[in-house]
């Protein structure tokens, strides 16, 4: 590949690799290629549905009730303005931590589980079956996952930022008591709109379609048996953790830095 | 077997109870109520059978860590040095990046409203040192030493060579388990220290974008911040180091099944991790927020 006598560093060499398989799997599901595959793609979809919901709920649960809800509420009852606790909620939550808590949980859940999956079949030679057979391997085993979770988890992030709100309501309206239902429910829903909402979802759409992108790639390329599954599985990790936090900030950058989009001042 | 006891327990839970499950199906023995009572608490009695052998295997790496032989001095270093190499990058660009973008450029358009934005670095007290700090070092070290120590295990476990150490009479729990519990517990309580400093990079970073001086940032944190913020922060982490060395080593020393059985076991890992310390970081946010509310005074 590279000219004699120079060559690239290989951390430089994978993340080439890496554009081109995730050039490749987009190609596949935006060019529909896809569909030949819908029924694995369903599938895929129910799978996600039942057994990785129910985990990003409770880690979203937990972080609205700790770090925006029991935090906001001692934060603005120390400012002296208890009834702001809402404001400070709903930033925290849709904004901040409902995505990041999401993504997180995703890479956890979702990607290291696509790691191990598509890892134990490359080790155990089914990967090379299926091209035998003349499917498309990756077609059928990494677009079909990136297209099951297009589907899927924009659903399953919009019930949990339902979940976190209905923490951050428990925490700061029945567990701090700082101010009551009605005047919390006022301040939040003024603090917040559709547009918000958007944003934040394609923040954590973003997420999604790297974590399984990256995910894919390092499953999908798994060499040296038992071993080699497992330390795929926990160098995507890191990768994952360090690309969430990244799409994260840039993500409020591009949305918030420049504009607060708050009902007050100029 | 002794060292392993729990283990070939919380081994044979599961496949016990689905062949207790699958002749009273056939055969009718029981009432159809007990059968779909049965059916139902079956996923919730193995979570069960799980958490109680973690806190044997926690139980016991705690003694044995104390008990005089120390044969695991060299391991120590060796995984402490790892746990440094593969967490101090992701580390410190997540919470950089983390701070950066949630409480600094959120909380400054915030403050920027009321014209109030030196307020920025109070501010950071309550959200690196005591809430994302913390978070983050627990995820990085969960993400990327947790696993790397659960796929350890767990292949080490596939080719049986934990049962080839028992025979040799080397106690696995003593030897591999101790020494990464300690290593990661120091790791995880020291590398806070550094997650809280660069996410104040990123919160000076902010500052700077918003065209502040920092002068007025460092005086309202360093008004604000107190020893107390310090320490529950680094003693929250190292129980969070804690809890994933445990979590992890469990997972990797119970694989089974193949290749595939060790990636299930580093899903599971990372997975149990995360709310784990999820769940213990609202406690203990909770508790030290309700016995020092002398902290939560702005000033």
């Amino acid at each position: 590949m590279s000219a004699p006598g120079i060559s690239a560093p290989p951390w430089l060499v994978s993340t080439g690799e890496m554009g081109q398989f995730a050039g490749r799997i987009l190609r596949d599901v935006l060019g529909l290629r896809v569909l030949r595959f819908f029924g694995e793609t369903v599938r895929q979809s129910g799978i996600l549905i039942l057994t990785s919901t129910v985990v990003i709920w409770t880690l979203v649960f937990i972080i609205g009730l700790g770090a925006c809800g029991t935090e906001g509420a001692y934060f603005t009852q120390s400012q002296g303005a208890p009834s702001y606790a809402g404001a400070f909620a709903g930033w925290c939550d849709l904004r901040e931590a409902i995505p990041y808590a999401f993504g997180y949980m995703m890479a956890a859940k979702i990607g290291t589980g696509i790691v191990a999956e598509l890892g134990a079949m490359r080790i155990n030679d089914e990967v090379d079956a299926l091209e035998v057979m003349g499917i498309d391997s990756i077609s059928y085993l990494c677009a079909t996952r990136l297209l099951a979770a297009w589907m899927v988890l924009p659903f399953v992030y919009a019930t949990g930022v339902g979940v976190a709100f209905l923490a951050s309501y428990i925490a700061v309206v029945h567990q701090v008591a700082s101010v009551t239902s009605g005047g919390y429910l006022l301040i939040f829903w003024q603090y917040q709109n559709p547009t918000d909402y958007l944003y934040s979802m394609i923040k954590a759409m973003t997420m999604a379609t790297v974590i399984v992108l990256v995910s894919c790639y390092y499953g999908y390329n798994a060499s040296g048996g038992p071993v080699g599954v497992g330390t795929a599985t926990a160098k995507s990790m890191v990768l994952n953790i360090v690309l969430v936090t990244i799409i994260g900030m840039l993500g409020t950058q591009i949305f918030w830095g420049a504009n607060p989009r708050a009902p007050i001042g100029g | 077997m002794g060292g392993l006891g729990h283990r070939e327990l919380g081994g044979a839970g599961p496949g016990e109870s689905s062949q207790s499950g699958s002749p009273a199906g056939g055969g009718g023995g029981l009432s159809a109520g007990a059968k779909l009572l049965n059916r139902a608490l079956l996923p919730s009695r193995n979570a069960l059978d799980e958490v109680g052998d973690m806190m044997i295997l926690a139980g016991r790496t705690i003694s044995s860590a104390l008990r005089p032989p120390y044969p695991y001095g060299g391991e120590f270093v060796w995984q402490f040095l790892f746990i440094l190499r593969v967490c101090w990058l992701p580390l410190l660009v997540s919470t950089f990046a983390l701070s950066y973008g949630a409480p600094g450029l959120q909380a400054a358009n915030f403050l920027s409203l009321f014209g109030g934005l030196d307020r920025l670095g109070g501010f950071f007290v309550l959200a690196v040192v005591r809430e994302i700090g913390p978070i983050i070092t627990g995820i990085v070290l969960a993400g990327a030493a947790g696993t790397a120590i659960t796929a350890d295990l767990g292949a080490r476990k596939i080719r049986e060579e934990l049962d080839a150490l028992q025979v040799l009479g080397v106690d696995p729990v003593k030897n591999l388990v101790v020494p990464r519990f300690l290593a990661l517990m120091l790791a995880t309580g020291l590398f806070n220290i550094y997650a809280v400093l660069f996410g104040l990079f990123g919160g000076l970073l902010a500052a700077v974008v918003n065209h502040q001086p920092l002068g007025p940032f460092w005086v309202t944190f360093f008004a604000n911040t107190s020893t107390t913020d310090l320490w529950g922060s680094t003693l929250k982490t190292t129980v969070f180091g804690a809890i994933i060395a445990i979590v992890c080593c469990y997972k990797g020393m119970t694989a089974s099944g193949g290749a595939e059985g060790v990636g299930r076991a580093v899903n599971q890992a990372i997975v149990v991790s995360f709310l784990v310390f999820g769940a213990f970081n609202y406690a203990f946010t909770q508790m030290l927020l309700a016995t020092h509310p002398n902290i939560l005074v702005i000033r």
